[in-house]
């Protein structure tokens, strides 16, 4: 009789506490993209409908009624049960990792999923989960400040045991998923420098691929003695951290060639060269940076109009409902449906930090930050690479992109926080 | 406070970073959308237009007569504009098309048809496939019929796009001879040799790209036409080709050969009748994979087939008569350190040339051409240059072989080989070589170039015409032509070759049977051909049929090759008219003044018969048929009643004429004896039973 109460009680504070913005959003994004994968497989000379289970848009519509089972699932699920079990969640999607290695199917050089009677399951997808359960569970820990290097070390440990496994899979675009829990580091104390050494390495990498290298050299030498002078306490050990990094600036323009031939594989350095000039590689990688231009490029202001495109159903773009579905949107709704996309992940994002900074629980925000930032790393490759902004890496749209495993996942990871934000006035800050 | 600041500014910063790159990516599409937007529409555009290669219909190869041995047959692909028909057409006639669709092709409804092509129309569609088959030009009639179709491209908006396919009326007939050849413009034989005249030149189109990775062709003002390909007239016969092949086939399958080949030549002309070679595959069975006759493969040591080369050479240098003699030892002779064996082991002691040659006797060939030429060899390998064995012969087909013969001054060159030479080996040609030699003895002298491709026409205009060209004006002198065709008729007559003598007409030729290298080493397995021409006394043909390891008891070339020829041989005569000998005529009346004996028959030609030899006779009713009775000097028909359900009266009647009413009448027949109708198992005018036999009794 008390557990019947407590649960009906549970459910009016659900659906009275929830946070119906993002509940919105969700629903909207996830119509929007079913709707742009029908259209992004859909032949004029086959009439197939929105629901037929054959296309990948009939697919996706049983992916998404199992969605909305799981998210009333999670809801249900008092939120401290997530909390208790993180390791172990953790732990079970770690298995998942390595069981796929040994008996996974190989798609496309992946070996990443698993087939269970015509439904794939891609693992990777739930490690992020796992990930940011374990992740905010460490951090929350009583006495755990980021700005330890012990802590670091452990948290970087956490994230990278998995993240070893998925890219022993060959699922590099998932791997580099793994590097956006660092902003939950950097929310959490950890010093913006990590960060800043990563980003503009990645940025001076890019640039030796436009200017010959020894034109590089020169000019960080020259911009770092320069900057010498707005040093403002022109102490000795200042100035001699500016050359310092000047000249570790300068070695890792020298040694980027070496990184750039040998530890990458071939693709993934087309895939680099695409992005400055397409033409390098114009019938592989620069193929579907040029199609996938051709089609945004095409849509114009308003667009084609629904089921209209041209460029993502003739197979012009490959990948057209999973990695490339922006396009889709591009071509059929121009600059006006890219816009309100946009704005509606953006909204998502913003409410995210916002839900997670009113948490009471740090399990929770840290949590909130996890959600956020994967699905935001996710938003930006994603869509950066249809455009020609980021090399190729092929990851998924969130909710928006054809696949169960990215839905189910995303979804998951979104209502465990939602679960959260809605209990935290029950929870003592 | 610091603590409250720093994490404020870290959220804040968070903030910032998503809006920034939000509005980074919307700045970023806006750029390509609306600044580059034409740029990226006009690309756009452009690749959904492509020039493309269009196909030129390939000509056609016909056999001597004009039948078809390959061509092009046209297939198409149903493609309909449903905006191009007015309203009331497309109105009047979608529902019988829609029916008429469904039955056809038998995959949707008339409903289902109805709406896809009044839903194409709506979205003003311009480009709808409707046939995934291919159709044949006996359905595109049909489709041609049907309502709005009817209409044409313009006003109908059918559109039927052409593929062609290549096609062999007589199937795998001279497979390899008529050949083949593929988009990478690889192939053999004659499609591929002739590939510049029959391939056309291929035109060019704008073509747009549809659903589903098509392309249809936009006909407009860039288009260009392809142009047809030629056709060649070869000099290939259907019928000999298909003698030669069956011929061949059989005797390779008793032999259970490696390979076979054929080939018919006719001796005024060069033109190749039939060519044909068949190799045996893994599973057993023959099929035409490699031209042997002429390529590469073919090449080999030929073994006796040129002994006629070396007398011819002997006859020239010398004035050796065809009854001298020569010692062939008893079965082995020893050339320096290398023993010469005949094939029959005691040998054959002393032999007349004629003898050696037709029983071919290698050690009395050998030891004639070394008597003679043994200290001048270089002499008997310029006979050898001389008779046109050395070059290619320059045949129309990719190729052909270079033949090889040794010169004294090759480092190869030794004591032993000019005897071994004199009997075909130390030297390599192909079957069409050696044919080329037995075609200019029995063309006298004049040795020719094979042809097999006799014009190149469009259409019924000749644009090129191949005539036949001499290699050698005369290879000897008329004396040696005349003792090479005795010596070659003999072989036939009394020598190797004697089981093939034909009765009606005289073959001349020669056996062959080599001893096969392989891998560098002389083997009990032999390479057996018969090489020759027919009639012997008024050559029309030449032939050579060589047959590659056949195994069994018998492997002489006697035995394997010759019958092969034989056989073509007889059914080449037995179709040829020129080839018989006028019957003479023999006087139909040995004595005037006899009246001939008439009994009974058809009235018709009795009275033909009277009339033409002046006999009177006379009718008194009509009826079919008739019994003659004498009557003085004339006859006089007497009817013979036939009812159609009642036994007839055969008596004197012919068989053909007895079994034609007998058989009208419902009756099986038999009988014995030669002549005409004496007796009848059945009484006449009695009732037939249908299925009854009647036998017939003649005398």
């Amino acid at each position: 009789m008390a557990t019947y109460y407590t649960s009906q009680l549970r459910d009016e504070q659900i659906t009275r506490s929830i946070d119906w913005v993002t509940v919105s959003i969700y629903a909207l994004l996830v119509l929007f993209g079913w709707l742009n994968i029908h259209a992004s497989v859909y032949d004029p000379e086959v009439h197939k409908g929105l629901l037929d289970f054959s296309t990948s848009s009939g697919k996706q519509f049983i992916w998404i009624c199992t969605s909305v089972v799981l998210l009333s699932v999670i809801l249900i699920i008092d939120h401290r049960f997530y909390d208790s079990t993180a390791w172990g969640i953790y732990g079970a999607v770690f298995l998942l990792l390595f069981s796929v290695l040994l008996f996974g199917k190989e798609v496309k050089g992946s070996k990443s999923w698993f087939e269970i009677g015509g439904l794939a399951i891609q693992p990777a997808e739930f490690a992020k989960m796992g990930v940011a359960l374990a992740l905010s569970k460490f951090i929350s820990s009583p006495n755990i400040k980021m700005d330890k290097l012990k802590n670091q070390l452990i948290g970087g440990a956490i994230i990278l045991l998995p993240a070893v496994m998925v890219l022993l899979q060959n699922d590099t675009g998932s791997f580099l998923v793994f590097s956006s829990f660092l902003i939950v580091f950097y929310r959490e104390g950890m010093s913006p420098f990590i960060i800043i050494v990563g980003v503009a390495c990645a940025v001076i990498l890019v640039l030796t691929l436009i200017f010959p290298q020894y034109q590089l050299m020169i000019a960080f030498g020259i911009l770092g003695i320069c900057s010498i002078y707005f040093v403002k306490r022109k102490t000795v050990s200042n100035v001699l951290v500016v050359l310092g990094v000047t000249a570790a600036t300068i070695v890792y323009i020298g040694t980027v060639d070496y990184f750039f031939n040998n530890v990458l594989q071939q693709h993934q350095q087309t895939r680099l060269k695409v992005l400055v000039n397409p033409d390098v590689d114009p019938l592989g990688a620069g193929w579907q940076v040029t199609q996938a231009k051709i089609a945004i490029g095409s849509g114009g202001f308003l667009g084609k109009g629904y089921l209209q495109g041209t460029q993502t159903k003739f197979d012009f773009v490959p990948d057209q409902s999973t990695d490339n579905i922006f396009c889709t949107v591009g071509e059929e709704h121009g600059w006006l449906g890219s816009f309100v996309l946009i704005t509606l992940f953006m909204s998502l994002f913003l409410r995210l930090i916002y839900l997670a900074e009113r948490q009471k629980v740090k399990f929770a925000r840290i949590f909130g930050y996890c959600v956020a930032s994967v699905m935001f790393f996710h938003f930006t490759i994603n869509i950066g690479m249809t455009i020609g902004l980021f090399p190729v890496i092929g990851i998924p749209l969130p909710f928006f992109s054809y696949g169960g495993s990215s839905l189910w996942a995303f979804t998951i990871m979104l209502f465990i926080f939602l679960n959260f934000d809605a209990s935290r006035r029950y929870i003592l800050g | 406070m610091g603590i409250k600041f720093t994490i404020l500014l870290r959220v804040r910063l968070a903030f910032m970073f998503v809006l920034a790159f939000s509005l980074a990516i919307i700045w970023k599409v806006a750029h390509l959308q609306l600044v580059e937007g034409a740029h990226w529409k006009e690309v756009a555009e452009e690749i959904l237009l492509d020039y493309k290669d269009v196909k030129a219909t390939r000509g056609n190869i016909y056999s001597d007569n004009g039948s078809l041995l390959a061509t092009s047959l046209p297939f198409y692909q149903l493609a309909f504009d449903p905006t191009a028909p007015k309203d009331k057409y497309f109105r009047e006639g979608i529902d019988s098309l829609s029916m008429l669709m469904s039955r056809f092709f038998g995959d949707r409804s008339p409903e289902e048809y109805k709406r896809k092509l009044t839903d194409a129309r709506k979205k003003r569609k311009r480009y709808l496939i409707l046939s995934e088959k291919n159709l044949t030009y006996g359905q595109k009639k049909i489709i041609s019929s049907w309502p709005i179709f009817r209409l044409g491209q313009f006003r109908g908006g059918v559109v039927f796009d052409k593929i062609d396919k290549r096609h062999r009326p007589f199937g795998y007939m001279a497979f390899r001879t008529v050949g083949f050849i593929n988009d990478q413009n690889q192939g053999a034989g004659l499609e591929y040799s002739y590939n510049a005249q029959l391939g056309g030149k291929k035109g060019e189109a704008l073509f747009q790209r549809i659903a589903g990775g098509n392309w249809r062709p936009l006909y407009d003002e860039n288009y260009v036409k392809p142009e047809d390909g030629y056709d060649i007239q070869t000099t290939l016969d259907v019928n000999l080709q298909d003698v030669a092949e069956d011929a061949l086939y059989r005797h390779l399958l008793r032999h259970n050969a490696d390979y076979g080949t054929v080939v018919l030549m006719e001796v005024k002309t060069g033109e190749i009748k039939a060519m044909a070679n068949l190799s045996q595959n893994s599973q057993g069975g023959y099929e035409e994979r490699y031209n042997y006759a002429v390529g590469e493969q073919g090449l080999t040591e030929p073994g006796s087939t040129i002994k006629l080369a070396s007398l011819l050479a002997l006859f020239e240098d010398s004035d050796l008569d065809l009854k001298d003699t020569v010692f062939g030892d008893w079965g082995r002779h020893a050339f320096y350190d290398r023993i010469m064996v005949d094939s029959k082991p005691e040998g054959y002691g002393t032999l007349t040339v004629k003898e050696a040659f037709a029983y071919s006797s290698n050690i009395g060939i050998a030891k004639l051409v070394v008597d003679h030429f043994g200290n001048k060899p270089q002499k008997y390998i310029d006979y050898l240059q001389k008779f046109g064995l050395g070059k290619k012969v320059g045949f129309q087909m990719a190729g052909e072989a270079q033949p090889y013969i040794k010169n004294t001054y090759d480092s190869s060159w030794s004591g032993i080989s000019l005897p071994w030479i004199c009997h075909g080996y130390e030297m390599k040609l192909a079957p069409i070589h050696t044919l080329c030699l037995y075609n200019a003895v029995a063309n006298d002298g004049k040795m020719i170039k094979p042809i097999i491709v006799k014009e190149v026409r469009k259409a019924d205009k000749i644009l090129e015409k191949y005539k036949t060209d001499e290699i050698v004006e005369k290879i000897c002198s008329e004396k040696t032509l005349a003792k090479a065709r005795e010596m070659l008729e003999e072989v036939v007559v009394s020598g190797t070759a004697k089981n093939i003598a034909g009765t009606h007409y005289k073959i001349a030729g020669k056996t062959g049977t080599a001893q096969r290298l392989v891998k560098g080493r002389y083997t009990k397995t032999y390479y057996t051909s018969f090489a020759g021409y027919f009639p012997a006394d008024k050559p029309k043909y030449s032939c050579i049929v060589v047959i590659d390891n056949p195994k069994g008891y018998n492997q002489y070339g006697a035995d394997v090759a010759a019958p092969v020829f034989k056989e073509i041989a007889d059914k080449v005569y037995a179709t040829d008219k020129e080839m018989h000998k006028l019957l003479e005529e023999k006087k139909f009346f040995d004595k005037e003044g006899i009246f001939p004996m008439v009994k009974a028959g058809f009235l018709e030609d009795l009275r033909y018969l009277c009339n033409h030899f002046g006999i009177s006779n006379h009718a008194n009713e009509k009826e079919d048929w008739v019994a003659a009775v004498p009557r003085n000097n004339a006859i006089v028909w007497q009817n013979r009643v036939v009812r159609k359900e009642l036994v007839p009266d055969c008596k004197g009647f012919t068989l053909k004429d007895a079994m034609y009413v007998l058989g009208n009448n419902g009756l099986r027949v038999e009988y014995s004896g030669s002549g005409r109708v004496v007796q009848q198992s059945l009484i006449p005018g009695q009732k037939i039973v249908k299925g009854w036999t009647i036998h017939l009794k003649l005398g």
